[in-house]
C-alpha cells in the first residue's frame, strides 16, 4: 500500500507497471517441506496405487499379514459345503445313506479306519457292490463313480476329512499331501473297485 | 498467432497429463480387473448375473434409485475377534492368564469399543466350565496382541480362536461385513456406486433381505416391510387387477393397511421382478484376498446357510 502511494506521489504521470520479485525462500522451502510430508505419508499410507490395497491396510505387506489362518473348523465347514454338493444326493446329508442302496458313512467301519489309504481309493477309483457296513450287506450293481478324480487335492481331504469328523465319526484329519499320494497310486485310468478287492486293501 | 507453439504445447501437455490420470491409470490399475477365489474356498466371485438381474440393473438405473442409495460399504479398520475354544483343565489359569493380560496391556490397545460376552462368567466361576463354547471373551484388538494373548493362554491349557473382522460404522449398521472391493462392480455396466444416503446401502441387500416376496412388498409399499421407510413406493411397477377364476400366484400378500380392495390383487409387473432380482443379486459378503475376514458362522461350525 505504502510503495503504491510513493509511486503514485513521485510520479504521478507514468504509466503504471509490474516488478518482478523474487520468489521468497521460505515459501519454496516450505513446498518442499510439505512435498516431502506427503511422500513419507503416501510411503506409509498410499498402498502404491496396489489394486488389491484399500484401507485401512497401508500396503500390501499388511494386507498379506492380515489373512486369515483357517483353522480346522473352516476346514471342516469348507468339507461340508463340498460333501454336500457332491456327495449328499446318495449317501445324505445326515450320512445315512439309504438301506440297501447307499452305504452310510456315520459309524461306517471303512470311514473310521486307522489309515485313510483304503478311504481315499473309493471316491478315486469308485466303488461298485456288493459290499458290507456295519454288519448290512448292500448291493449297488450301478456303483459309485469316481467323483474325486475331478476335484482338487485339498477339497478331496477336506470332504475325507468331514466324513471322518461329522455325525459322532472321531477319525482323524486327511492330508492334502495323502490324497495326491493316492492319487498316484490309483493311476490315470482307475477301474471301479470291488468290495472284495477294497478288503484287501491295506488300511 | 505470437506463442502458437507454446500454446499447443501447454494444452498438450495438460489435457494428455489429466487424461493420463483420469483414464489411462485407473485402467492400468483396475482394467486387468476378473473373478478371484472366495477365501478358503474353491467357489469364485462375482458370479455372473442372471438374465432378469441384469435387466433390473438398468430399472436400477431408470428409476433413480442410485440418487438415494449407494452401493458402496466403508471400513474403518480391522481387528481381531478372540473366541475362547477350549479352557483346557485349569479353569482358574486361563481365567488369570486373560486377566492379568486384559489389566496389564490390552486395555490400552482395543480397536474400538470394549465388547466382552462371557469374561465376567469366567471371573466369577471358578472350576469346572460353566458354558457353552465357543465364547467371544474380547473383542477387537489387534493383531499383534491377539497373537500374544493367544500364546499366554494357550500356555495356560486353554485355547483362543482369532478371527479378523472389518470394523465401521457401515458393517455395525449391519450392511456388510467388509468393505467393497473393485470385483464387486465386475458385472455393472454402468457401475452405480452412488453417493448419497437417504436409505440405506445396498451392496449386501441380497444376503440381509434375502426374501423375493419382503422386496416386491418393499417396492409396492415400502412401509409395510420397514415400519419408518422414507422410501417412495414404486405402485407404477405393479399391477392392481380383478381376482378371475382363482388368485394369482404371483400375487403380493400385503398386510390389511397396504392392501387392494376386495376383490383385487397386487401383482408384480416384470419390470419389478426384474428390480427384485437385481437386489437379490447384490451379495456383497464374501471374504476375498483385497478384504479378509473370517466369518462367524465357519469358525463356529454353524450350519452353512449357503448350499
Amino acid at each position: 500500500m505504502s510503495d503504491e502511494k510513493k509511486s503514485c506521489s513521485a510520479s504521478p504521470n507514468a504509466e503504471p507497471a509490474a516488478e518482478r520479485s523474487h520468489l521468497p525462500m521460505w515459501i519454496l522451502a516450505l513446498t518442499f517441506v510439505l512435498l516431502y510430508l506427503g511422500a513419507v505419508f503416501f510411503d506409509h499410507h498410499g498402498g502404491w496405487f496396489d489394486r488389491e490395497v484399500y484401507s485401512p491396510y497401508a500396503s500390501a505387506e499388511e494386507l498379506d499379514a492380515w489373512q486369515p489362518k483357517f483353522g480346522a473348523a473352516a476346514l471342516l465347514a469348507q468339507g461340508r459345503v463340498l460333501y454336500e454338493k457332491n456327495c449328499g444326493i446318495c449317501h445324505g446329508n445326515d450320512g445315512l445313506g439309504k438301506p440297501g442302496q447307499f452305504p452310510p458313512l456315520a459309524g461306517s467301519e471303512w470311514v473310521n479306519a486307522k489309515g485313510v489309504r483304503r478311504l481315499e481309493q473309493i471316491p478315486l477309483q469308485g466303488l461298485n457292490g456288493p459290499i458290507e457296513v456295519k454288519g448290512q450287506a448292500l448291493n449297488f450293481p450301478s456303483g459309485m463313480v469316481a467323483i474325486g478324480t475331478a476335484m482338487a487335492d485339498a477339497d478331496l481331504a477336506a470332504v475325507l476329512t468331514y466324513i471322518r469328523s461329522a455325525w459322532g465319526n472321531q477319525a482323524g484329519e486327511v492330508m492334502a499331501d495323502d490324497v495326491k499320494a493316492a492319487r498316484a497310486a490309483a493311476g490315470a485310468h482307475p477301474q471301479p473297485l470291488s468290495g472284495d478287492q477294497l478288503a484287501k486293501m491295506p488300511e | 498467432m505470437k506463442n502458437g507453439f507454446a500454446i499447443f504445447f501447454a494444452a498438450f501437455v495438460v489435457l494428455g497429463g489429466s487424461w493420463c490420470a483420469f483414464v489411462l491409470a485407473p485402467e492400468l490399475q483396475l482394467g486387468g480387473a476378473k473373478q478371484t477365489s472366495v477365501l478358503n474356498s474353491s467357489e469364485v466371485y462375482p458370479i455372473q448375473r442372471s438374465g432378469d438381474a441384469t435387466l433390473g440393473l438398468q430399472i436400477y438405473r431408470a428409476n433413480g434409485c442410485a440418487a438415494c442409495h449407494t452401493e458402496q460399504v466403508q471400513q474403518d479398520d480391522v481387528g481381531c475377534d478372540m473366541m475362547l475354544t477350549s479352557v483346557g483343565k485349569n479353569t482358574n489359569a486361563v481365567h488369570e492368564a486373560y486377566q492379568s493380560y486384559f489389566n496389564t496391556i490390552l486395555r490400552e490397545h482395543l480397536v474400538g469399543p470394549r465388547v466382552v460376552d462371557s469374561i465376567d462368567r469366567i471371573a466369577t466361576n471358578r472350576g469346572p466350565w460353566p458354558g457353552k463354547l465357543p465364547v467371544r471373551i474380547l473383542a477387537p484388538v489387534d493383531k499383534f496382541f491377539a497373537d500374544l494373548e493367544a500364546d499366554k493362554i494357550a500356555a495356560a491349557g486353554g485355547k483362543i480362536e482369532i478371527q479378523i473382522v472389518a470394523l465401521g460404522p457401515d458393517i455395525a449398521r449391519g450392511w456388510g461385513l467388509r468393505h467393497s472391493v473393485a470385483e464387486d462392480f465386475l458385472y455393472d455396466y454402468p457401475v452405480q456406486p452412488g453417493s448419497l444416503r437417504a436409505g440405506p446401502d445396498l451392496a449386501g441387500v441380497g444376503a440381509w433381505m434375502p426374501d423375493l416376496n419382503s422386496q416386491l412388498m418393499h417396492l409396492y409399499a415400502p412401509r409395510s416391510v420397514v415400519k419408518d421407510s422414507v422410501m417412495p413406493p414404486f405402485r407404477f411397477l405393479f399391477e392392481i387387477k380383478k381376482i378371475g377364476d382363482a388368485p394369482s400366484p404371483d400375487a403380493l400378500n400385503l398386510r390389511k393397511e397396504f392392501a387392494p380392495p376386495a376383490g383385487y390383487e397386487v401383482v408384480p409387473k416384470p419390470e419389478a421382478k426384474e428390480l427384485a432380482a437385481y437386489l437379490l443379486s447384490l451379495h456383497a459378503d464374501v471374504p476375498l484376498y483385497d478384504a479378509p475376514f473370517t466369518s462367524l458362522s465357519a469358525s463356529t461350525n454353524a450350519p452353512a446357510n449357503k448350499p
